[in-house]
């Protein structure tokens, strides 16, 4: 697999290893503020440290200064530490607005990053977040006063959901509202929960769990139609906006139940225009059938008679049900 | 900027041999080999005397017993898959935990299919342990597949040895080996010490043939379902019209490695050999995996500690070196590589793995190349690393308590 990263993310990268002035590859000492994230067991780790321009009487208006990064990791890894260091002394921001850096502004500064590196940016925003606590606390200012969360849940040790990447339950649900992470994908690219030994996808307590707790279950429910039944008539409902798929029913009750609609509304109604209809089989919610009378052997009536036939089936059985003609 | 090809486990450039003894199949020798008329004679003979002629290399067994595929994964399937199909009284399966994918993967698929796999660990050094290899046969083992020489590390299991126990225990186990990326480095004489194994896999493109064709060999008896089907070809042991030009291309490129194995192997394990004692005295802490055990000639894996292999890929490649790394993130997962844990490399160094693999066109100039570059890149990454101390040049004093997350196991 070749890299796809952006020309900006391999020069920085490239850059800041060569030692390019203007470069943030160090660490400050003694500085105001220091943070980790990662570790060498888990394939990446980043320290990270800042020094701020006091501010004689409230620390809360200290203005970050100078930002430097070491970072175990790869090439991404490297370059999001860069981006993220170039971002904090551009803006001149106090360390409380720093904390407005989320990841995503390290993905557009690295002008985008390969989906399974997302969560190289991510390290760079937490270890940002843990610097910004930790001079919160050389300085005396209380964060959760100022209406910062801190996570104080996160602080007592949570259930360990991905043992690999020794990830918490509390952590993994404020990432994944935090990061708006929909699947268990979005989850692994993001914080690499789940990207190893894979256990903790779908166990009790496990990410589909969390994700259904949080987000609802119906992310679960994949539409069950095979693609060519889509491509029957275009104004017919997608199968994803599904009302409630026709609930419990057995393969028998279901055909029943078509056969039940036909024989008491469609049938009638074409035998009255000198037309007839056969259940030719039934797969699923596909419904074969072979209209005969006046209207078969006609193309253009028989597809316009479809759309009739097939209303009623879909309202009284089941949305998804698509008929087939023969 | 000249290239330096260190990727030879990956595959390897085709020999202008090679290309030359495909060229008129792809010109005017067009024809099926099945076709009844005078214009597909030759080309039906050709592919039977290149069956002949990797017989004869394979220790001179029958060039019935060589099956022509598409790539040595498709061998390797072909003979797991088809040997539990063909023994349904049998469901026990010995592998090791080293295995290439195309092996280890199919291992797991047959597991989740009703068979018992038993996957043999390696000790630090990569090799096997003979008293586990034997409890691990049992009276329902049907299949042993163990791969001759590891992609990642080079290190050589004692195939001979272990097929000869195999069949000395229960003749009615079949035995199976991965040898492609041995074949041609490593003499294999299926009639004299390989006598024992029944089902050996390779492929091309790993002996400077094109990518696109492998071979199986099945010793004849062996219970053995075929695959592919939909053809009378090979036998109508694996369907699918001939693919002429390549299975000739392999031919000559097994002859080739053949003819030229002791030349080769003396030049490809100089340079090695110079490549590791250079870079271990230029670099510390380094290690080089799999070094105690038997190693194929051209295969040199080193981990550097306190940093990650992906970001001495890219630094490499732009230098125009080519390489390849076993650290999460090179694998496609975030793991890194199965075979590098399975040898309980030190969680310092196993992001931090870079394999070189060299061929017979690899020269002296490419392996000082390597030398100059490599250490600087090393030392540039582990100057961005948070786990080194680069005023002293050696890893901080709390290395190991540093950021290790508690729960890791």
């Amino acid at each position: 697999m070749a890299w796809d990263y952006s020309e900006k993310t391999k020069q920085l990268f490239m850059d800041a290893v060569h030692g390019k002035p203007g470069t943030h590859l160090g660490e400050i000492e003694e500085p105001d503020g220091l943070g980790e994230h990662g570790s060498m067991a888990c394939g990446d780790a980043m320290r990270f440290t800042f020094r701020v321009e006091r501010h004689p009487t409230d620390p809360t208006q200290d203005v970050i200064t100078d930002a430097r990064y070491l970072t175990f990791g790869c090439t991404s890894a490297i370059a999001a530490s860069e981006a993220l260091c170039a971002l904090i002394e551009q803006g001149r921001y106090t360390p409380i607005e720093a904390l407005k850096i989320k990841n995503q502004d390290i993905v557009d500064y690295l002008e985008g990053l390969p989906n399974q590196k997302i969560h190289c940016s991510v390290m760079g925003a937490e270890a940002l977040e843990a610097a910004v606590f930790n001079w919160a606390q050389r300085r005396g200012v209380d964060l959760q006063k100022l209406g910062v969360d801190i996570h104080p849940d996160e602080k007592e040790e949570g259930r360990v959901v991905c043992k690999c990447f020794s990830l918490t339950e509390p952590y993994l649900r404020r990432k994944i509202k935090e990061l708006n992470l929909k699947t268990i994908p979005e989850i692994t690219n993001a914080v690499k929960a789940g990207g190893a030994c894979m256990s903790c996808h779908h166990v009790p307590g496990g990410l589909q769990d969390l994700l259904n707790d949080i987000w609802g279950a119906h992310l679960m429910q994949l539409p069950v139609l095979p693609n060519f039944a889509m491509q029957t008539d275009a104004n017919a409902p997608a199968a994803t906006q599904t009302k409630e798929p026709a609930p419990g029913l057995s393969p028998y009750q279901f055909n029943k139940k078509v056969d039940k609609v036909i024989e008491e509304y469609i049938r009638p109604q074409l035998q009255k225009d000198g037309g007839n209809i056969e259940i030719v089989d039934i797969k699923d919610t596909l419904v074969y059938c072979r209209l005969s009378g006046t209207c078969a052997g006609c193309e253009t009536a028989a597809q316009r008679l479809k759309l009739i036939i097939e209303e009623p089936l879909k309202e009284q059985i089941d949305e998804r049900i698509r008929l087939i003609l023969v | 900027m000249k290239l330096v090809y260190a990727d030879n486990n990956a595959t390897t450039q085709v020999a202008p041999e090679v290309l030359d003894a495909m060229l008129p199949f792809f010109k005017d020798q067009y024809f099926n080999p099945s076709s009844m008329y005078e214009s597909a004679r030759p080309v039906a003979a050709t592919v039977a005397a290149a069956r002949a002629e990797i017989a004869r290399h394979l220790g001179g067994v029958d060039p019935k017993e060589i099956l022509f595929t598409s790539c040595a994964t498709e061998s390797n399937n072909t003979a797991l898959q088809g040997v539990v199909a063909a023994n349904p009284q049998r469901r026990h399966v010995v592998t090791t935990a080293v295995e290439h994918p195309a092996v280890l993967e199919v291992c797991k698929h047959l597991q989740r299919s009703g068979c018992e796999v038993t996957f043999l660990p390696v000790d630090g050094d990569g090799n096997l342990d003979m008293g586990e290899f034997i409890r691990a046969l049992r009276s329902d083992t049907l299949l042993v597949s163990i791969m001759h020489a590891n992609n990642e590390t080079g290190v050589v299991f004692p195939v001979e040895q272990l097929a000869r126990i195999t069949k000395e225990t229960d003749p009615q186990i079949v035995f199976h080996t991965d040898a492609t990326q041995s074949l041609g480095k490593l003499p294999i004489d299926l009639t004299g010490g390989f006598a024992g194994v029944d089902l050996l896999s390779f492929s091309g493109h790993k002996l400077h043939a094109p990518k696109g064709v492998g071979a199986l060999f099945i010793r004849r008896g062996t219970p053995c379902r075929p695959f592919m089907i939909g053809g009378h070809q090979e036998d109508g042991r694996r369907a699918g019209t001939e693919n002429v030009a390549l299975i000739v291309g392999m031919a000559r490129a097994v002859a080739l490695a053949a003819e030229r194995h002791d030349e080769d192997t003396a030049h490809i394990g100089r340079l090695r050999d110079r490549l590791e004692t250079v870079l271990v005295e230029k670099i510390p802490y380094v290690q080089i995996n799999g070094q105690k055990a038997p190693r194929l000639p051209n295969t040199s894996n080193l981990s550097c500690h306190y940093i990650e292999g992906e970001g001495i890929l890219f630094e490499l490649s732009s230098a125009g070196i080519c390489a390849s790394s076993g650290s999460a993130c090179t694998s496609g997962s975030l793991e890194p590589s199965h075979v590098l844990l399975a040898l309980k490399v030190p969680f310092t160094a196993v992001h931090g793995s870079i394999r070189f693999s060299l061929s017979r066109y690899s020269t002296e100039e490419d392996i000082d190349r390597i030398i100059e570059v490599f250490p600087q890149i090393v030392q540039r990454l582990r100057h961005a690393s948070p786990y080194w101390d680069s005023a002293r040049n050696e890893p901080r004093g709390d290395v190991d308590t540093l950021f290790r997350p508690k729960h890791h196991k």
